[in-house]
């Protein structure tokens, strides 16, 4: 087993980008550093799973929307609406694949889920930068469209401290978000609607490490290649609009 | 146990011989029962004066459909539907398993050999290009007419879009695990998604066909050390206008053997001239060879059942066109979305088949309408005026100013439903085959394959952009469901009815994926009608697809079958295609109005009371499978314009093929021996 493929950097990259942008000397550095240790600290999670519920906008149950899995910057995440597979998430360099282990292949998750977007350890005083960055792993932050965060409260969730934000999604969504303080995700996430998807049943405990790995034999595929055979047939037919 | 194709492969080279034999011994009791009314049809209607209950079946309890009263024994029909495939094309070289069966095709008239290799009979089958003309026509002046030969060469076969090599991300894949992307289909038989590229440029003459380059005039065979029904070749085009000019029809050209006077001998001319651009060229003339193990599952099948040599497609073209035909026996038309026929919009253009300027026959306009009552719209007379000299009423059913969809059209609806706009064709209200069983509260499904991601990929279209939603991005943005792509929407015919896609309680209901067809045998809940439409990798497609695809597809299927015994015993599974492809045949084709028929295409017709090798004559298309649902399930022709209308073919002096009463379509009710089930094993 391996890891999932990783980006061209992690943690250590966002120190990349840093000293790529400040003068060499110690002052700077260490400030950076320091810097850097803060941000990784905010968004450093710890280990838990969960279950995420379905909520309707009159507070019912409305059944399972999966599990999740944490274990610091990683994430892997079981829905029911693709059951043939799983997520896992590294919000840290950051990266995003659907593994469908019964056939062996995985593919980028892109915005094969919405769970993706916003289930990823974040910043609990800013948790729009990590919910950009992965909008833009997901190709959804074209024409440079930005998340949106508006802090509005704090708020005690089933005993556990969370911030409470409004937000603006790139693609003009709108959602309430609630960050747990001390695990640093979303607790739950209100859409326009009322409807909610929640966390619950947190248990925190070290995860396996093979919970978010992405077996070396697996082969990735792309569907752009796909689509162009697919143009080869009856199936495909331009519209000239 | 569940069959792959590859094993199915492997067991053939080993075990055929055997297994052809008990199937034939097994079946050898039958008698040939020809076509027109049965024996069965003889009895049935003594039995039916004493008792007009039908048949109640059994197994109520597990399966709800058989507790509806049919007029056979069968209470389910499957019809599995693939891409592009002629009978000559597929089944030219053939020989019937069942005792004293005959078939019509290029080994039984001399056209080739058993290996392939030209016959005694060849020239039968030779083709003509044609001088410029002023005007379109459907039948080439016979002075204008040349013979390819030695100095005028036959268009040669092309590679045409055939992909090149294996790819990561597309067929072929460079391995089975890249090609898992296709679930409907036994993973045993993923091999076949990796195999089959060309190794030659796109558009260039396919080499890997023995004697390219300097085939004669005539079919050849897709057969040689480099090519097999395993690999990916170049399409031909099939499109309306072209269809009918390559099917050369003049009253002036009828014999009493084919007394419509299509002499089919224009395939390659037109592909090679209709267009600046096509590439299609000579691949319409090319064949597999079925007794040198190409198409095997096919052979198999027909080995052991019965297939059809007098089956057509029943629109003149393409797919769009023919699936809509399959669902209502008619044409649709543009119109207000309400059924009333309303002008094209500008843009939208007319077809205008007839030559620019300067060319032999380079169409003016290949357009997807055609406003076939009024004769002075390009393309129209030679058609109208061709029908009008038949020895029989052949009316072109084109009502005024109404502008029919000829060529592929994408529906008003996308597949989740939503309107489509744009130059799609607006929502129908065509009466569909749905429609009438609805009515009668029968149960039936369209499965498509990919449906369920189409769905949700244009849910995701929709919502980026609603005013132009995009499949191709949402493809890109969301790779878990981008097979999406590969669903069929001009397959579906109740894609484009509004009854149907318009209500989404009706729509959900009826509409589905390829594995709820795989679950609804394993669980029982198989409608009384069902089709089966594969997704574009598997639908067998030239290019895009290959033979061997589509009968992994029907594996598929039939091993899910084959596994719910008591369904089986009361399942009829017909095969069939949408059309020929482009591919030229050499059978007897019965025009019925303006809009076909065309050549011949296979139909297999799987069931225990159509077993023995035998071969179906009696002449039909797609609209045979609509009045087989109809007879079976007591129900009344569409509208009084389908063509369920017509009735069934009698059977004509000294002729298998020509019905004494044309127009005629079979129900194929005469394909059954509802007296003698035999359980013939589909898969093993």
């Amino acid at each position: 087993m391996t890891t999932a493929p990783a980006g061209p950097a992690g943690p250590a990259g966002v120190g990349r980008l840093e000293e790529a942008g400040h003068a060499s000397t110690m002052t700077r550095t260490i400030a950076a550093l320091l810097f850097i240790a803060v941000l990784c600290d905010a968004a450093q999670a710890q280990q838990f799973s969960a279950d995420l519920v379905r909520v309707d906008a009159w507070g019912q149950p409305a059944g399972s929307a999966g599990r999740v899995h944490v274990a610091g910057d990683k994430v892997r995440i079981e829905t029911p609406k693709m059951a043939d597979g799983y997520f896992v998430i590294d919000s840290a360099i950051p990266t995003a694949f659907f593994v469908r282990p019964a056939r062996r292949v995985f593919m980028d998750a892109k915005q094969s889920s919405a769970l993706t977007a916003v289930f990823i350890p974040v910043d609990p005083n800013d948790p729009c930068p990590r919910w950009q960055a992965m909008a833009v792993v997901a190709g959804a932050a074209e024409h440079d469209r930005q998340w949106r965060c508006e802090r509005t409260a704090a708020e005690t969730i089933e005993g556990r401290e969370a911030l409470v934000y409004r937000t603006v999604s790139p693609q003009g969504r709108r959602h309430t978000a609630a960050i747990d303080l001390q695990l640093k995700v979303p607790l739950r996430v209100t859409a326009e609607d009322g409807s909610s998807t929640v966390m619950t049943n947190i248990v925190e405990a070290p995860q396996a490490a093979s919970l978010f790995d992405i077996p070396s034999s697996y082969g990735k595929f792309d569907p752009q290649a796909l689509i162009e055979r697919i143009k080869q047939s009856d199936v495909w037919v331009d519209e000239p609009r | 146990m569940k069959t792959s194709k590859l094993d199915k492969r492997l067991w053939l080279t080993t075990a055929l011989c055997a297994a052809s034999t008990l199937a034939f011994v097994s079946g050898a009791f039958s008698y040939d029962r020809g076509w027109g009314r049965s024996e069965w049809d003889r009895r049935h209607q003594h039995h039916h004066a004493n008792n007009n209950q039908g048949h109640q079946g059994g197994n109520h309890d597990n399966d709800p459909a058989a507790a509806v009263k049919t007029e056979s024994p069968i209470k389910h029909v499957i019809i599995l539907i693939g891409e592009n495939r002629g009978l000559d094309h597929t089944f030219g070289v053939y020989k019937p398993r069942g005792k004293g069966q005959t078939i019509s095709n290029l080994l039984s008239k001399g056209i080739v050999n058993e290996d392939g290799t030209p016959g005694p009979n060849f020239a039968l089958a030779q083709q003509f290009s044609v001088g410029a003309q002023p005007s379109y026509y459907i039948g080439a002046p016979k002075i204008a007419k040349f013979p390819y030969n030695a100095m005028n060469v036959m268009p040669q076969p092309n590679t045409a879009g055939t992909p090149t090599a294996q790819r990561d991300t597309a067929p072929p894949f460079k391995t089975i695990a890249e090609a898992s992307v296709e679930t409907d289909m036994s993973p045993d038989d993923l091999l076949f998604l990796t195999t089959g590229a060309s190794n030659l440029p796109t558009n260039s003459l396919d080499t890997r066909v023995p004697g390219a380059g300097n085939l004669p005039n005539g079919p050849f065979p897709l057969q040689g050390p480099i090519l097999s029904d395993d690999d990916y070749t170049g399409d031909t085009t099939h499109r309306f206008f072209q269809a009918w000019q390559q099917q050369n029809c003049s009253i002036t050209s009828a014999t009493k053997d084919n007394p419509t006077g299509c002499l089919s001998d224009l395939f390659p001319f037109v592909m090679a001239t209709y267009s600046a651009t096509n590439k299609s060229q000579g691949n319409s003339m090319g064949f597999y060879n079925a007794m040198q193990e190409q198409a095997p599952i096919l052979k198999m099948l027909a080995d052991r059942f019965t297939l059809s040599d007098n089956f057509h497609q029943s629109f003149q073209g393409g797919t769009g066109a023919n699936h809509f035909m399959l669902g209502t026996g008619d044409a649709g038309f543009w119109s207000d979305g309400n059924g009333n026929a309303t002008p094209l919009p500008a843009n939208v253009a007319a077809a205008d088949p007839n030559p620019k300027a300067g060319t032999v026959n380079q169409y003016n306009v290949d357009g997807n309408f055609v406003g076939c009552a009024d004769v002075f719209q390009p393309g129209v007379k030679p058609i109208v005026q061709y029908l009008n000299n038949l020895p029989y009423a052949a009316e072109p059913n084109c009502k005024a100013r109404h502008f029919y969809m000829v060529n592929n059209t994408n529906p008003g609806f996308l597949p989740n439903g939503v309107l489509a706009g744009g130059t799609t064709l607006p929502p129908q209200t065509v009466r569909t085959i749905g429609d009438s069983l609805n009515e009668k509260k029968i149960t039936w499904a369209y499965y498509g394959g990919a449906y369920n991601d189409a769905v949700i990929l244009w849910d995701a279209a929709v919502k980026a952009n609603p005013s132009a939603p995009n499949l191709t991005a949402a493809a890109l943005a969301d790779p878990a469901h981008a097979l999406g792509v590969a669903y069929c929407q001009i397959c579906n015919p109740f894609q484009y009815a509004k009854s149907i896609m318009a209500d989404p309680a009706v729509r959900t209901a009826h509409i589905k994926d390829t594995a709820d067809l795989i679950t609804a045998i394993q669980t029982n809940k198989l409608p009384s009608v069902s089709f089966g439409k594969p997704d574009g990798l598997l639908d067998g497609h030239p290019q895009s697809s290959k033979v061997d695809l589509f009968e992994a597809y029907v594996l598929h299927v039939l091993d899910a079958l084959e596994a719910n015994p008591q369904l089986k015993a009361n399942t009829a599974v017909f095969i069939t295609w949408d059309e020929a492809g482009g591919y030229w045949d050499s059978g007897f084709v019965q025009p019925i109005d303006f809009f076909g028929d065309g050549p011949r295409m296979p139909l297999l017709v799987l069931s225990p009371y159509s077993t023995g090798g035998k071969i179906h004559h009696s002449y039909g298309d797609h609209v045979s499978l609509l009045k087989f649902v109809e007879r079976n399930w007591k129900l009344q022709p569409l509208t009084n314009r389908s063509r369920d209308n017509l009735p069934n073919p009698k059977p004509s002096k000294n002729n298998l093929y020509v019905p004494a009463n044309m127009p005629a379509l079979s129900d194929l009710f005469d394909a059954f021996d509802f007296d003698r089930p035999v359980n013939q094993p589909y898969t093993e």
